[in-house]
C-alpha cells in the first residue's frame, strides 16, 4: 500500500535532512506505527505521503500512484486525520463535514453517522468554533473517514482526548482495521502503538533506527521484571528485579526469605523502554 | 463542480465574517459621503470685502450702480450680516456670477477679515484729485504677478475696462466641441470604485487566507480530490461577487442610467481579480498578517499615487503610468463619462486579466509549494 525508498527530506534545500535515506513498506490492512520524538521526522515523513510536502529526492508510492506526479483522485482512497484540529469554525460540524463530503469522486458516508461515531452527534449543529478542542479534534478524525479511505493516515488520533473518548477512537481504528484499512499511525504515545500497531518504526533525527512487531521487540529488547513490595520492619520498601541477571535472583530470593511481602507483580519492558535502549533518546 | 462547492460554501463563509460588512459598509459609508459631502458643482465664486464708508453717499450709489450694470442679472442687493471672531459686521451682498462682493459698514471688518480670516480686503477712499484709490490689505505670501495684476487693473491709464475690451476681442476656440466633463461628485468615483475594489480587494484577500492558514484550512483542503485553484478561485470568486456589488452601491444612485454598466463590471471584475490573485501571492510568503503589514503597506501606498495625476492633470510625469492604478482610475472614468473610449477599458481589462492570470498560476504553484507552511 505504502512503498518508500531512500527518502531525503531538506526544508533548507541543503544537506540538513530532515529525513534522511528512509526506506520502509507497508501492506494492505497492516497497521504501521510510525514513533518518534517531536522533531524526528515523522511529520515530514508523513507530509510527503499526503503530497503536501514536495518529494525532493527518493521513490514513494501510495495506494498506488507516484507521489511524484501527484493524481488529485489518490486523494479518494485517502483519509488524514490531523494532529491540530482544522475545521471551518464558522461552520457547523455538520456543515464542515457535508461541505468535504463534496470534494470527493467515490461514495461518501452520512455526515451525522459519522459524527454519531465520535460521540458528536448531539453537537452537530453547534458551530465547531464552539466545541472544545477534543471535540474539534474528533470532528477532524471523523473528516478523515468522510470517502470511506482504504489508507488511513493517523497523527496522535488520540492526543488531548479524555481516557474514554480516547478508548472510542482506538476501537474505531480497529474496527476499521479489521475492515481492511491500512492504517498509517503517527505517534509519539507508544501505549497505542503497543496496542494497536503489527508494526512500528522508531525514527529519531530523521533515520529510521528500527522497524518490527511491537511483540518481536519485546521479545528482542524486553527484560522480564518483577516488582515486589515488602515491610522491612515498619518501612514499606519496593524494588524492581530482574528475571534473568543472577544478582537480582538471589536477591529476590532473600527478600522472599526475610521480609513479609505485601504485593508482588511481573513486568513487561514497554515500547517506551525499548524505544529509549535502541534510540538512546527519550520520547520527548 | 468542486469548484461551484467551493465557492457556495466561500460565500456562505464571507457573509458570516466580520470583513464582508466591512466591506459593504465602507461602500455605503463612501456613497453617504459622495451624496452629502460633495457638491455636484464647487462654488467658485470668491468672497471680496470692501469698505467704502469714508466715500460720499453720492459716490457709493455710483459704485453700486456700476456693479448692477456689469451684471446684468442682478437688479439689486441684499443686506446682510457676517461673522467675524464672534462678532457680527452689517454689509451690503452682490452675488454676481464669479463674486461675492460684500460693502462692509466698518472699516474694522475689513481689516480684521483680512488679520484674522486670511480674506482680501479693500477700503476705498477718495484720493486727492477727485479720483478713487483702492487700498488691498494683502496677505503677504501673493505672487510679484498678481500684485502687478492688481496694480494694472486699478491703473488710470490701463485699467480693467481698457483690458477687458481688448479680452473681448480675442478669439477663443475649442478644439474639442462640447468635451463631456463629469461633475465633481461624479469625478469622485472612478477613486472610489479603484481603492474599494482593487486595494480593499487586495487586503481582504489576505486577510481571509491568513484566517485559513490560521486555523489549518488550506492543508485539510489539500489532502481532498479537489485541486488547490479550486480553493484559491473560490475566493477570489467571492471577492469579485463582493467588488460587484458594492461599486454598484456607488455607482448606482449618483450615476443611474448614465454609465455603461458592462464595460464597468468587466473592469471591476478583473480588476478584482488581478489585484486578489496579487494578494494570494503575497500571503504564499509570509505566516501571517502582522508579517506581511510592511510588504502590504508599500504596495497600498504605491498603489495611491496615481491619485494625484487625476485630481492634478498637470502633473502627470510619464513613469506614472507603470502604476496598475492609474489605468483602473482612466478606466473607470471612461465607463461612467458620456461617449467614453469602450477601446481604452477593454485594453485596460485585456491588461488585467493577462497580468491576473499570471499572478493566480504563480500563487497556486506557491500555494502547492507551501502547503504546510
Amino acid at each position: 500500500m505504502i512503498s518508500v525508498s531512500n527518502l531525503y527530506h531538506s526544508y533548507s534545500n541543503d544537506e540538513k535532512y530532515a529525513v534522511k535515506d528512509v526506506s520502509f513498506e507497508i501492506t494492505e490492512g497492516e497497521v504501521f506505527g510510525f514513533l518518534g520524538p517531536s522533531g524526528a521526522g515523522k511529520s515530514t515523513t508523513q507530509g510527503i505521503l499526503t503530497g503536501l510536502l514536495q518529494l525532493q529526492q527518493g521513490n514513494v508510492t501510495v495506494a498506488g500512484y507516484d507521489i511524484k506526479h501527484i493524481k488529485n483522485e489518490m486523494f479518494n482512497k485517502i483519509g488524514m486525520s490531523f494532529e491540530q484540529s482544522n475545521v471551518y469554525s464558522k461552520m457547523t460540524g455538520k456543515e464542515n463535514l457535508e461541505f468535504y463530503r463534496k470534494l470527493f469522486d467515490v461514495k461518501t458516508r452520512d455526515p451525522q453517522e459519522l459524527l454519531e461515531l465520535v460521540g458528536l452527534g448531539n453537537k452537530s449543529d453547534i458551530k465547531a468554533g464552539e466545541y472544545s478542542k477534543g471535540m474539534k479534534h474528533r470532528l477532524t478524525f471523523a473528516r478523515s473517514m468522510i470517502n470511506n479511505p482504504t489508507l488511513w493516515f493517523l497523527d496522535e488520533p488520540t492526543t488531548g482526548l479524555d481516557p474514554s473518548i480516547a478508548s472510542e477512537i482506538k476501537k474505531i481504528i480497529k474496527e476499521k482495521n479489521n475492515e481492511g484499512v491500512t492504517i498509517f499511525l503517527t505517534t509519539h504515545n507508544m501505549f497505542i502503538a503497543d496496542e494497536l500497531c503489527d508494526r512500528v518504526g522508531f525514527i529519531v533525527d530523521g533515520e529510521i533506527k528500527l522497524i518490527d512487531s511491537p511483540k518481536n521487540l519485546k521479545l528482542q529488547y524486553g527484560e522480564k521484571f518483577v516488582e515486589v513490595e515488602y515491610l522491612d520492619g515498619k518501612k514499606v520498601k519496593k524494588e524492581s528485579l530482574s528475571f534473568v541477571a543472577k544478582r537480582d535472583i538471589g536477591r529476590l530470593k532473600e527478600i522472599l526469605d526475610s521480609f513479609e511481602i505485601r504485593t508482588m507483580h511481573t513486568k513487561e519492558a514497554t515500547l517506551e523502554e525499548i524505544f529509549i535502549k535502541v534510540t538512546g533518546r527519550e520520547l520527548v | 463542480m468542486k469548484l461551484w462547492h467551493s465557492f457556495i460554501k466561500e460565500l456562505q463563509l464571507s457573509s458570516k465574517s466580520w470583513y464582508f460588512y466591512i466591506e459593504v459598509g465602507m461602500a455605503f459609508v463612501l456613497l453617504l459621503i459622495l451624496l452629502v459631502a460633495v457638491p455636484e458643482e464647487t462654488d467658485n465664486r470668491t468672497d471680496e470685502y470692501l469698505y467704502a464708508g469714508s466715500l460720499s453717499s453720492d459716490y457709493v450709489d455710483l459704485i453700486y450702480r456700476g456693479i448692477l450694470d456689469d451684471e446684468d442679472e442682478y437688479e439689486e442687493y441684499e443686506r446682510v450680516e457676517i461673522n467675524v471672531g464672534g462678532d457680527m459686521y452689517g454689509a451690503d451682498l452682490f452675488v454676481t456670477d464669479t463674486r461675492n462682493i460684500y460693502f462692509v459698514d466698518e472699516r474694522d471688518a475689513v481689516l480684521r477679515l483680512a488679520e484674522e480670516d486670511n480674506e482680501v480686503g479693500i477700503e476705498i477712499v477718495q484720493g486727492g484729485d477727485g479720483g478713487l484709490n483702492y487700498l488691498y490689505y494683502l496677505q503677504g505670501y501673493e505672487s510679484e504677478r498678481l500684485r502687478n495684476l492688481y496694480m494694472v487693473l486699478q491703473n488710470n491709464k490701463v485699467n480693467y475696462r481698457f483690458v477687458e475690451r481688448h479680452m473681448d476681442r480675442q478669439t477663443v476656440e475649442t478644439i474639442e466641441k462640447d468635451p463631456f466633463v463629469l461633475n465633481n461628485r461624479e469625478n469622485i468615483v472612478p477613486v472610489f470604485l479603484t481603492y474599494n475594489g482593487s486595494i480593499m480587494g487586495l487586503f481582504i484577500m489576505a486577510a481571509y487566507v491568513f484566517l485559513d492558514k490560521k486555523e489549518g484550512i488550506i492543508t485539510a483542503y489539500a489532502v481532498t480530490a479537489s485541486k488547490v485553484w479550486h480553493y484559491l478561485m473560490s475566493k477570489i470568486g467571492v471577492l469579485m461577487v463582493t467588488t460587484i456589488a458594492t461599486s454598484l452601491i456607488i455607482v448606482v444612485p449618483i450615476m443611474g442610467a448614465n454609465a455603461n454598466y458592462p464595460l464597468l463590471i468587466l473592469l471591476v471584475v478583473v480588476t478584482a481579480f488581478a489585484f486578489s490573485s496579487l494578494g494570494l501571492l503575497l500571503t504564499t510568503y509570509y505566516r501571517d498578517i502582522m508579517q506581511s503589514f510592511g510588504a502590504f503597506y508599500i504596495i497600498i501606498v504605491a498603489m495611491i499615487i496615481p491619485n494625484v495625476s487625476y485630481f492634478a492633470p498637470s502633473w502627470e510625469p510619464g513613469w506614472i503610468k507603470w502604476f496598475p492604478t492609474y489605468h483602473i482610475l482612466e478606466g473607470f472614468k471612461e465607463t461612467i463619462s458620456a461617449g467614453g473610449s469602450a477601446g481604452y477599458v477593454l485594453n485596460v481589462s485585456l491588461g488585467f486579466l493577462g497580468a491576473g492570470l499570471l499572478l493566480f498560476i504563480f500563487a497556486n504553484y506557491r500555494f502547492k509549494k507551501t502547503l504546510t507552511i
